[in-house]
């Protein structure tokens, strides 16, 4: 009935996950307590959870991300202070709890923090960036939204019903095949990846039609900001990359549940075939995370230091030049097991040249600085942090790009003192960047200087620290995922690092000090214009929060940066762009299509886990039901009056009158 | 910028002629559509038949026939991709056009290296295979690293 699961799948004997579990599952049942108690839980149903607005979706990924980090965190507390006792000693986490942690901390961070918080950001902007109403397929965003979130599930599952995969964040076979993992870690990792990976695809879909079908009239490619070209790369890339690593996991599946030898090392199997695929999905990635982020620093250091982004073009051209190499580099993940020096020496070069383009986006955002006004404000240093470390991580990758080098450090400390280095400095400074520089159009009131700058600081120095140590740690000989070690050598930077990881949770407190301060102080933070930062691009033309619609009338474009040629043109006549004539908007409906598919998936998900067959049917049945039904609605759009967009864009251009008069006499005076 | 420039001269109204891919037809005569479709499936099906003869020809070379079914097949994605596909060369066709040739470029890029990169690790790997009449083969283990050329 119950397939493989039974009480003995909690595990009672192991109290740190145990504990660990209760109390996120405590604090989870008490927010939704406190939800339905409050009576919030039909505003959450029909504004939220419901929402197919792209400005919700978009904050709801970036919520999940940033809850997803703090765990994928307390995972890497964990595996230090692991480190910082087991000195000759076995340490408080027993090896097949540990190959649990740094396997979960990897798959989290990667796939339900990182990806999620890339994802939001470039849900929220970019059709406000491209001065539309919304993407391309609004039901479609909460479909991917809510699968993402029930992959995320089913992994915290993991912690208190079963076990996790040891594999590491690649499961990679024989390891990972029934004979060696005969537990259901590894099907809680397939699972959660397969419905999390089907969301992320769908999204990568629905974003690449919106730019490259829905732009406001007058914005060709040229025009478009340049966060909206990065993210038509990193959305190229999901649709080419992503079916890859379905259809890997999809084999693995089928060698685990159904005798299979895709991977097996026996019956004509090949596991470095599993190697060879999962990095052709791997490493396109890791270009999928960097290059929104890369997207996010252009505009935060363009506004920040008032002018246009240098050699937009050749940006332009970088940015497709990585999109298209990043897929012609990805043996360098396993340069050590098996090809020969021709093939070696081909990836290689491949690698290298990355660094190329990836060094013209590097001189490009350094010459928008030169000459400008720099504000340094909280995203503007998050910017300035990303440049000065990821140039290091940059030339540690192209040092591991050497194979007769990477002979000596693949495995080590080292490279994970690479990957950290570049995945920390461009994709979490670049969610932090953006979080701050884009928090004000979401919700209204900026988030809290100080506290943003307190949070920036400890975060870099804690960072510097730990991964300076781990470097280290590799030129001395240490290798990745061990459980305990007796070198003494190592001992005093494994210390280091380990007080590194402390002052990296204060910053991660500040980060939380300065959203509580925030929305406590929010009227002395309110933006009341829709731009707070004396912006450049099509988002900042419309009020904070935006309405439904974004925009009363599409905006007109006549040139790059569209939305400053506006603001310049008001600056100069001393009067507000002519009122468009309003119009009645259609709306796409809310619809709760997404969340019970994923609720469906997820059950689906923890059927299969555990063999329960039934189960598994029935989620599927569920799902195709909910399909069809969306399938046959009748009404698709609801209608917003004239009137009503009137009101709205005369309550903000009332304001920006204001801010314009009180400027322009600042300026007189 | 000539894209540019288009765009701006229509401003407003490029929403509206801006299609959808698969809506093209919605606006022609329908007649023209499936004229289009018959011709493309006419096309398809020769080219099948021409594969099949060929194989079963008695008066072809015989290693010209590997190439000849290379060719149909060549072909006969190009009918598809023109008839059903819709691919075409005019301005309006741009997305779909790059669309098809970044799929192409990666799935090359994928499956030969793939395909290289297999073979060439299977080329350095010790040999497991039972031994074959050649006497270098029954040699007992090689070197895992140096490499070993068949
Ligand atoms: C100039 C650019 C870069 C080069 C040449 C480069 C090169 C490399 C090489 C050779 C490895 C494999 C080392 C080994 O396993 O021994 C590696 C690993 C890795 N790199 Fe990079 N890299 C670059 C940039 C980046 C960026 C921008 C990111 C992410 C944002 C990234 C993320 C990673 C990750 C996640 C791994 C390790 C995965 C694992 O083994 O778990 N790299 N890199
Ligand atoms: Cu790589």
């Amino acid at each position: 009935m119950l397939g493989k699961l039974t009480l003995s799948a909690i595990p009672l004997d192991q109290p740190v996950p145990l504990v660990a579990g209760a109390v996120v599952a405590l604090i989870v049942l008490g927010v939704i307590a406190w939800v339905v108690i409050a009576g919030h839980l039909p505003y959450l149903w029909r504004e939220w959870i419901t929402s197919v607005d792209h400005k919700r979706i978009g904050a709801m990924y970036c919520i999940l991300a940033l809850v997803m980090l703090i765990r994928g965190f307390s995972d890497a507390i964990l595996m230090r202070s692991q480190h910082a006792v087991a000195y000759k000693a076995g340490g408080y986490l027993p090896p097949e709890h540990y190959d649990q942690i740094f396997s979960a901390h990897g798959v989290i961070m990667i796939f339900f923090g990182a990806m999620p918080f890339m994802i939001g950001l470039m849900n929220f902007a970019v059709p406000l960036q491209l001065g539309v109403r919304d993407v391309a397929f609004p039901t479609l965003n909460s479909v991917s939204f809510w699968l993402t979130a029930s992959g995320a599930l089913l992994v915290n599952v993991s912690l208190v019903v079963g076990e996790f995969a040891r594999t590491g964040w690649w499961p990679a076979p024989p390891l990972s095949e029934v004979t060696y993992s005969p537990g259901v870690g590894v099907d809680y990792y397939l699972w959660a990846i397969q419905i999390s990976g089907v969301g992320t695809l769908l999204s990568g879909v629905n974003l690449v039609t919106t730019i490259l079908k829905m732009r406001a009239p007058g914005m060709s490619y040229l025009r478009m900001p340049m966060f909206c070209w990065t993210a038509l790369a990193s959305n190229l890339l999901i649709i080419a990359a992503f079916p890859i690593l379905t259809a890997t996991l999809a084999m693995l599946i089928l060698d685990r549940y159904l005798g299979f030898h895709f991977f097996t090392d026996s019956h004509g199997g090949n596991s470095m075939m599993f190697m060879n695929l999962f990095w052709a999905w791997g490493h396109p990635e890791v270009y999928i995370l960097a290059l929104p982020a890369y997207g996010v620093f252009s505009e935060v250091i363009s506004t920040f230091s008032g002018k246009p982004l240098f050699a937009y073009r050749s940006m332009v051209m970088a940015t497709m030049a990585i999109f298209i190499l990043s897929f012609m580099v990805w043996l360098h993940h396993f340069f050590t097991m098996g090809p020969g020096g021709d093939v070696n020496g081909v990836f290689a070069i491949t690698s290298m040249i990355i660094a190329v383009p990836t060094g013209v986006k590097i001189f490009d955002w350094l010459f928008t600085m030169y000459g400008g006004r720099v504000r340094l404000t909280t995203a503007m240093l998050w910017s300035l942090g990303f440049m000065v470390t990821f140039v290091v991580g940059g030339a540690t990758g192209v040092l591991l790009a050497i194979p007769p080098a990477d002979f000596v450090l693949h495995n080590s400390m080292f490279l994970v003192a690479h990957f950290h280095n570049v995945m920390v400095s461009a994709v979490l400074f670049g969610a932090f960047a953006g979080y701050t520089y884009w928090f004000p159009k979401a919700f209204g009131f900026r988030l809290d200087e100080w506290w943003g700058k307190a949070a920036f600081w400890f975060g870099i120095t804690g960072f510097v620290i730990v991964f300076g140590c781990f470097y280290w740690l590799g030129l001395l000989g240490m290798t990745r995922r061990m459980q305990h070690y007796d070198v003494a050598d190592w001992r005093p930077w494994i210390l280091i690092s380990a007080f590194g990881v402390v002052v990296m949770f204060v910053g991660l407190v500040c980060q939380v000090v300065q959203l509580v301060v925030s929305i406590r102080r929010r009227d002395s933070l309110r933006d009341v214009t829709g731009d707070p930062w004396d912006g450049r691009s099509l988002e900042w033309a419309t009020a904070s929060p935006p309405p439904v619609f974004n925009f009363a009338a599409l905006p007109e474009v006549h040139g790059e940066e569209a939305y400053w040629a506006i603001k310049s043109r008001a600056r100069e006549q001393m009067r507000l762009r002519e009122e468009p004539a309003y119009e009645p908007i259609e709306m796409p409906l809310n619809s709760p299509t997404g969340f019970i598919c994923a609720f469906f998936s997820t059950l689906i998900g923890f059927a299969m886990i555990w063999y329960i067959w039934w189960l598994a049917a029935a989620g599927f049945l569920g799902a195709f039901v909910t399909f069809v039904v969306f399938a046959w609605r009748d009404t698709v759009e609801y209608e917003i009056p004239a009137s009503e967009v009137a009101k709205v864009n005369r309550a903000n251009r009332s304001t920006r009158l204001e801010a314009l008069h009180g400027a322009g006499q600042r300026r007189a005076a | 910028m000539s894209h540019a420039d288009h765009a701006d001269a229509e401003g407003l109204d490029r929403h509206q002629t801006e299609v959808a891919p698969g809506e093209e037809f919605a606006e022609e005569d329908i007649g023209k559509g499936i004229r289009g479709y018959l011709i493309g499936l006419a096309l398809a099906a020769l080219l099948t038949v021409c594969s099949f003869a060929i194989v079963h020809a008695k008066f072809v070379w015989a290693p010209a026939v590997p190439v000849a079914v290379i060719v149909f097949a060549i072909a006969q994605m190009g009918v598809h991709l023109v008839f059903f596909l819709h691919i075409t060369t005019g301005p309006d066709n741009i997305n779909n056009v790059m669309a098809l040739a970044f799929g192409v470029l990666f799935v090359v890029l994928l499956i030969g290296g793939s395909v290289w990169i297999m073979s060439n690790m299977n080329s350095n790997m010790m040999p497991a295979m039972p031994p074959s009449s050649s006497p270098q083969s029954s040699q007992p283990s090689m070197p895992m690293i140096q490499p070993m050329r068949h």
